[in-house]
């Protein structure tokens, strides 16, 4: 995945260096505005369809703003900004999309990845995180991985089952 | 200093060959077996089967 794009439950984030960019793709009515306006940005051709690096912050504001329904909302990175948006930034989420004015802190980035330790199983993590093994470097994202903790896996270090066959107890 | 923020809650896995599996950053262990909840920000859990002090590695993979 590409490292600008990122997945919430309402849909996707985007972001560059000022703002992030939520895309909704349940409530696209497919006006077109966003890809006839900023092609550079917005290309339903590409995956990401969203390439937060195309323009200038500026521009990206302007036809978020375009946009007819709450599919694409924005909002400032520095959370002070976000306050003072005026009703002028239409698609700003306080007025689109005001239950995500405070997703920060419910982002999964900063939520703890919860570590679960199983009985007479393996270690389950949920959350996103970065993995390290076998000289391979890993971004985890809301996601759930199982690492052996009986030694006999056939699949080091995920786990594959095999604690049963053993009789593992711990 | 938005960077220093995402790197303390950053939880970085590291699987360490021959040896435990090693956690770091912002994340709560749930024992269900013993039935213990923490957020120590640091760990070393048992990958070998052999620890005496499950689920905490105690360097039996060592010998």
């Amino acid at each position: 995945m590409e490292k600008n794009e990122s997945q919430y439950s309402g849909g996707r984030r985007y972001k560059n260096k000022d703002i992030t960019v939520y895309w909704k793709p349940s409530a696209c009515i497919h006006a077109s505005y966003c890809y006839r306006e900023l092609l550079e940005v917005f290309d339903p051709s590409k995956r990401p369809w969203v390439d937060m690096e195309g323009s200038s912050t500026e521009r990206i504001i302007e036809v978020v703003n375009l946009c007819p329904t709450e599919a694409l909302a924005w909002k400032w990175i520095d959370e002070t900004k976000n306050e003072s948006v005026g009703s002028d930034q239409l698609n700003h989420i306080k007025f689109r999309r005001p239950e995500l004015m405070n997703t920060e802190e419910n982002d999964s980035n900063n939520e703890p990845v919860s570590v679960k330790i199983m009985p007479d199983g393996p270690i389950v993590l949920k959350g996103s995180f970065t993995i390290s093994y076998n000289g391979n470097k890993k971004e985890v994202r809301d996601s759930m991985v199982s690492i052996c903790r009986c030694g006999v896996s056939d699949h080091m270090p995920f786990c594959d089952g095999q604690h049963r066959k053993a009789g593992f107890i711990g | 200093m938005e960077e220093n923020n995402e790197k303390k809650s950053k939880v970085i896995v590291e699987v360490i060959e021959f040896g435990p599996l090693k956690i770091t950053g912002n994340f709560l262990i749930k024992d269900l077996q013993r039935n213990k909840e923490e957020s120590p920000g640091e760990v070393r859990l048992c990958r070998c089967g052999k620890s005496a002090n499950k689920p905490y590695c105690d360097e039996s993979c060592k010998k």
